[in-house]
């Protein structure tokens, strides 16, 4: 039967997906110009952050109403409240991507120490994480989570041993400590976007199967958790 | 069991109703609901051409056993209606009615039955100055609150709702639904309702019928956000129904 909300839901999905689109382009984005330090298109990428703060209050005011106006049980429910933690995860995700586009002015007075540090490994896995995680919103399904939490650590540990070289170089060469640093908080920003996927991963688990797993830790080493999940909401 | 002459209204139904907490059974129509709802209180033998089989427990005992006195189980197991029907006499005599059959004549005893039900039912406040003006002249929500009175007043252990707020205005539904909540601490309340909502405000545990058979029970707060049937699941977000 078609449901007469059916297109509001639609109109929710499509707009979440026109916002992870745009939050994925400005990650991937504000990475390249790092390894490029380019500050023009650092430029493009904080101006896009307006489109994102304006996408961001039109999927929160669409919940609103289809919260309001259809009293929304079971998988509506559970995907419009995913959808509001989802929007403010995304967004959250643009804006550290613009922290890292803010950042590669400064870093670009110092090209050699970025080029010294190398980010193909990340950028790549950054890469592979987006795609997943917008497989798994546009399908609505769970079939990458395991990639996806695999992935978020392995990032995070690469993000662990870059910081320790860099952290190397610092005491060696006090001279270059400024720009080491925010090198370093780019790297913390980085870390950010990877934690901000995972929660999505997990929504999506709670859109898809009703179990909430965030907080049951560690979800990423026993796959038990994921597959038979703990059912706190009963 | 249970049979309509040939059709078969009610299919292999299993379910422990909890004592003192609020049940809502849902479903489209037809879905057996009601008639299901008439068994705990044996409504349906009324009807011509009836067949039951199967046992219904209340404290341990089988009503359906020979022995039961209809009369006394439907004391302990009272019924609301839909439409509020209360009877062409004053307010007063509406809710002592049941109390009187049942050999109460002393007045003053009559008097506080009368006002701790109606008290009960939250609608003291509204008739205390009438109680003895007729009650077809109280509006549909106080009719349906007074029916409850009605009902509260023989001292059941459990009262049974069929859509009690469904011809009422949202002011007078949500007084009911106020009401149900408040008299749950005292009673065990099975209540039919097409409103999903009201089921997801009122009730504690909801039981999904589908074609005669009991396709899914539990607690409310998990039927309606995370049910584990599908049809279930369907009927509830109005995917069919």
């Amino acid at each position: 039967m078609e449901r007469h909300f059916e297109t509001e839901l639609e109109k929710l999905h499509h707009r979440l997906m026109k916002m992870a689109g745009i939050v994925v382009n400005q990650i991937i984005g504000s990475l390249k110009a790092l390894q490029e330090c380019d500050v023009e298109a650092a430029r493009g990428i904080i101006e896009q952050d307006r489109k994102v703060d304006k996408l961001d209050n039109k999927i929160d005011k669409l919940c609103q109403r289809i919260f309001a106006l259809t009293q929304p049980v079971a998988t509506d429910l559970r995907f419009i409240m995913s959808a509001l933690k989802i929007n403010n995860d995304l967004e959250r995700m643009g804006d550290h991507a613009v922290g890292i586009a803010l950042k590669i002015e400064t870093l670009a007075e110092n090209r050699e120490l970025v080029s010294s540090v190398d980010l193909n490994d990340i950028v790549l896995q950054i890469g592979k994480l987006m795609e997943k995680m917008v497989t798994i919103l546009a399908e609505r399904s769970t079939t990458h989570i395991f990639d996806i939490f695999d992935l978020a650590s392995e990032i995070h540990d690469r993000i662990e041993v870059h910081s320790k070289e860099i952290i190397d170089e610092m005491t060696r060469k006090s001279e270059i400590i400024v720009v080491a640093t925010n090198l370093m908080l780019v790297l913390t920003q980085i870390d950010r976007i990877v934690a901000y996927t995972k929660n999505i991963a997990e929504s999506m688990v709670f859109v898809v199967e009703g179990n909430l797993v965030k907080h049951a830790k560690p979800v990423r080493l026993n796959p038990e958790i994921t597959s038979e999940p703990e059912k706190d909401n009963r | 069991m249970l049979h309509y002459g040939s059709k078969m209204a009610l299919n292999k139904i299993t379910v422990d109703i909890p004592e003192n907490e609020v049940t809502a059974l849902i479903g489209p129509s037809g879905c057996g609901k009601s008639t299901y709802l008439r068994t705990l209180n044996r409504m349906n033998d009324l009807i011509p051409g009836v067949q039951i089989s199967g046992v219904v427990k209340i404290d341990g005992l089988n009503i359906y056993n020979r022995d039961i006195d209809v009369v006394n189980l439907r004391k302990k197991v009272g019924m609301v209606f839909q439409k509020s029907n209360p009877f062409p006499k004053s307010v007063f005599e509406n809710v002592a009615y049941g109390p009187r059959i049942n050999g109460i004549n002393d007045k003053k005893k009559l008097q506080e039955i009368v006002e701790s039900s109606l008290i009960k039912s939250a609608i003291w406040d509204e008739v205390k100055d009438r109680l003895h003006d007729s009650a077809m002249g109280l509006s549909g929500g106080q009719q349906q609150r007074l029916c409850i009175a009605r009902a509260l007043a023989v001292n059941p252990e459990i009262v049974l709702m069929d859509e009690p707020a469904s011809a009422l205005d949202p002011i007078s539904t949500s007084k009911i639904e106020e009401l149900i909540f408040e008299l749950k601490k005292s009673y065990t309340i099975v209540i039919v309702t097409h409103n999903m909502q009201q089921a997801a405000r009122v009730s504690d545990y909801t039981a999904f019928f589908y074609l005669g058979e009991l396709v899914e029970f539990g607690r409310t707060k998990v039927i309606f956000t995370a049910p584990t049937k599908k049809q279930t699941e369907d009927y509830i977000t109005g995917r069919f129904g």
